[in-house]
């Protein structure tokens, strides 16, 4: 058992490392950390708007940052490390295939959550800034100071944070899974890209496929169910506009779909581990 | 996997068997199925028929490729890495850690010559020779009692060469088992006790060394100071008593040889 | 194993979670269509046929916030070069995107009603001062539509039944029903404590001094002995020792 964990940890521990050690995924930050700074340019709203712009900026940045940083780094994992023959090395040795595959899914989302943490605190920083700003234009009216403050301190931000990174952790293990069976680094982003945008359109796949009087078509019935099984429901993550928007999203929900992107999470890290049990190297 | 892809039938009817303690050499030109044949006893090719096994498990299960050490061909490491990052990783990947991982991380550069300063320096500043010799140190972490060398040498100077074959010996002497690939035939000479050739995917040849090459019908002597008349008359009668002399002159040195012979004292290790 | 059989496997595993998935999806759809008032957005459709494609393509992978605050700030730089029409347009797709934003609501009716109809109005260089007027009132009835789409959009919060109240007194003279949105703004606990005066003073702008009198009583005796200061029970008082003068100057008028 401490073999095995002493396996995937060190599995985990090389590929964060070695995404640590990579310019891109460092110029990925700079560029995501520039533009949540750059946000604060919008100043001729109602600080309502202001803030909204400067919160959904942030979340787009760390999404579209999380995102890039989620396809290129899997990409890289098992067809880079195919590529450059350093899978050889790893797999000749008393490790498990599947330890393997677990082990290099969790390095990847160690390095996601690390980038995800530190833009979260960057738009956390430009919003108390923002904050200061406005509260020394809109003078010493304590509603207003008051209603700045709640915008600016939202504790809401924290589910916000924390769906964008599951989110971004099921993308993670939707590159992972298409890593297992590619060979080339292009093949998994593609398939990865597609099935994120795809996602996004699930709900709709499944309602109509479910509402089996709309389409009569067999082959258009079989094309939705085969998007409404396979393809996760990323709208379920839509939540995040919600917040943004200054509404009320209470905890249970943001922790059920939490679950549900770990159960999902584990489901593709299973197949993941059986496509590539069958696999020559 | 080898989906919409045509497969080719990369080693076939190979029957060998490789005793505890021996250097053994598979020799063939590229493309022979040195490398198939390693893969598949590591269990990362899985073969359409036949069977191998290792200590007594079958190949390619956990206890099976603890057995083994393996250097694969031209090996990329993770070059983000120092050489003892290196070794440190595989070692955890075998399932050490701890205190006793450490030691062995160190007593293994050492072995290698990778001690101290080398040791920390990141493998992308490595030399083709250093790089190996850390490959070995890494094949070696988990302790195998087989280690498995996929074509060492190629790529490598004369130096390092050497050196690897030095490695070689002396893990010989600690009781290892070896197995080693080669293309560069000349380089098997000095150290495998026993060899296969492939050819094409099939065996051509298997057996000692000294079997297959010694030519038993022949006999050598290599004499120096001898002055030329009697040099003829050595000659005249070995003509006489029925010999046929099938090369005879000044014996030419190996050209590697030479080399590490100028190369200054302190630098041919 | 072999390959066939470890992708068999894996397709299993795939299928087998997606029937058990979707059960649970739509379940947490649900929920979330419940808790956003049934407006967890337009259908993507919706979306693909009216916003533009690049803007669709943000908006369907992920990105609608950043899609619809690209609009209002399209809707920014048109309101600068007085683009009426296209002011508009942009504020009604930036409001479908993501009608769960009570700011937008508020902005959007903001532009039409006062922005738009007030520029109709007095600098539209129409020469006719009733095609003018008649033009500026089409602009404050498009905020005021905007504004009734908001409420049901975001019917939790008090901020767009107060505003649709602001538009009714300001912008139609009506004054009755702006009493009646404050009433309903004030029904949803997040509203600023002066608005419940605001109540009485519709009333009374419409002409039903009695209603605003017996309104503020009321407001008053609500507040019981211990009023909170943010309420200024001082001024509910004023008002309503005014009312009472004021009727009584009123009977005494009618007596003579």
């Amino acid at each position: 058992m401490t073999g095995c964990l002493r396996r995937i940890s060190a599995v985990a521990g090389n590929t964060f490392l070695e995404a640590v050690r990579q310019k891109v995924f460092a110029v990925l930050l700079v560029f995501a950390l520039v533009l949540i700074g750059g946000a604060n340019y919008f100043t001729e709203f109602s600080f309502q708007e202001q803030f909204k712009f400067l919160k959904d900026l942030g979340y787009a940045a760390i999404s579209l940052t999380g995102l890039l940083v989620g396809l290129l780094g899997a990409a890289q994992l098992i067809p880079g490390e195919i590529e450059k023959r350093t899978i050889l090395t790893a797999l000749c040795r008393p490790l498990r295939r599947w330890e393997f595959v677990v082990g290099k899914y969790f390095g990847l989302t160690a390095y996601l959550a690390l980038m995800v943490v530190v833009m979260a605190l960057a738009v956390w920083g430009v919003l108390g800034w923002k904050e200061g700003q406005l509260l020394r234009a809109e003078g010493l009216d304590p509603e207003a100071a008051a209603a700045i403050r709640a915008e600016a301190m939202d504790p809401r931000l924290l589910q916000a944070v924390l769906l964008v990174g599951a989110k971004l952790a099921v993308v993670a293990a939707l590159a992972v899974f298409f890593s297992t069976i590619a060979t080339s680094t292009t093949f998994v982003m593609a398939m990865t890209l597609l099935v994120y945008l795809i996602g996004h359109l699930q709900s709709v796949a499944r309602e109509q496929w479910l509402e089996a009087g709309e389409v009569s078509r067999w082959t258009v019935r079989i094309f939705l169910a085969v998007v409404a099984l396979l393809v996760p429901d990323f709208n379920l993550y839509n939540l995040i506009d919600e917040i943004v928007a200054g509404n009320v999203v209470v905890w249970r929900t943001t922790l059920e779909v939490v679950g549900y992107s770990g159960v999902y999470i584990g489901v593709l890290l299973a197949a993941a581990a059986c496509m590539f049990e069958g696999r020559d190297i | 996997m080898g989906w919409f892809r045509g497969r080719v039938l990369a080693l076939e009817g190979l029957e060998m068997e490789v005793q505890k303690g021996e250097v053994f050499g598979l020799l063939g030109p590229n493309g022979s199925g040195k490398s198939t044949a390693m893969k598949m006893i590591l269990g990362l090719l899985r073969p359409t028929s036949g069977s191998a096994e290792v200590c007594g498990f079958r190949a390619g299960t956990i206890s099976a490729r603890r057995q083994i050490g393996f250097l694969p061909e031209n090996p990329y490491f993770p070059v983000f890495l120092s050489g003892a990052e290196l070794v440190r990783y595989y070692g955890r990947l075998s399932g050490l850690g701890g205190a006793g991982l450490e030691k062995r991380v160190k007593e293994l550069l050492e072995l290698v010559r990778l001690g101290g300063e080398a040791g920390k320096r990141p493998l992308r500043t490595y030399s083709k020779g250093m790089l190996q010799r850390a490959g070995l140190a890494g094949a070696l972490v988990g302790d195998p009692e087989i280690l498995m060398l996929d074509e060492p040498t190629a790529g490598v100077d004369p130096g390092g060469s050497r050196e690897i074959r030095d490695l070689i010996l002396e893990l010989k002497a600690r009781g290892k088992t070896v197995i080693f690939s080669s293309h560069l035939l000349e380089q098997v000479e000095d150290v495998a006790d026993r060899v296969i050739i492939l050819h094409r995917g099939k065996k051509l040849r298997e057996g000692r060394l000294e079997d297959l090459l010694t030519r038993k019908n022949e006999w050598e002597v290599k004499v120096q100071g001898l002055p030329e008349g009697d040099r003829q008359e050595l000659l005249a009668w070995l003509k006489k008593k029925g010999g046929q002399v099938v090369r005879e002159g000044a014996p030419r040195e190996r050209l590697e040889d030479y080399f590490l012979r100028s190369l200054p004292e302190e630098t041919r290790r | 194993m072999k390959p066939i059989a470890t992708l068999a496997g894996a397709l299993v595993l795939l299928l087998v979670w997606g029937g058990a998935k979707i059960p649970w999806e739509k379940a947490m759809a649900r929920d979330q269509r419940k808790a956003t008032y049934g407006f967890s957005g337009p259908t993507t459709v919706a979306i693909r046929e009216k916003v533009g494609q690049g803007l669709a393509l943000a908006a369907l992978g992920g990105f609608r916030g950043l899609a619809a605050n690209a609009l209002m700030l399209q809707a920014h730089g048109a309101w600068e070069e007085q683009q009426w029409v296209r002011v508009r347009s942009a504020l009604e797709l930036a409001t479908m995107l993501q009608p769960r934003v009570a700011v937008f609501w508020d902005t959007a009716s903001w532009h039409l009603a006062w922005n738009a109809a007030v520029a109709a109005e007095r600098y539209s260089g129409e020469s006719s001062e009733t095609k003018r007027k008649m033009e500026a009132r089409r602009w404050v009835e498009a905020g005021r539509d905007l504004l009734e789409r908001g409420t049901k959009a975001v019917p939790e919060k008090a901020l767009l039944f107060q505003r649709l109240g602001d538009l009714y007194w300001q912008r139609l003279g009506d004054y009755q029903e702006a009493a009646r949105c404050y009433r309903e703004a004030l029904s949803k606990g997040d509203a600023p404590p002066y608005l419940e005066r605001f109540v009485g003073y519709a009333l009374e702008k419409a002409g039903d001094k009695q209603g605003a009198l017996d309104y503020f009583k009321n407001l008053r005796r609500e507040m019981g002995d211990a009023p909170s200061q943010a309420r200024r029970p001082e001024v509910v008082e004023r008002e309503i020792t005014r009312l009472e003068k004021e009727a009584a100057e009123k009977r005494v008028r009618k007596m003579k």
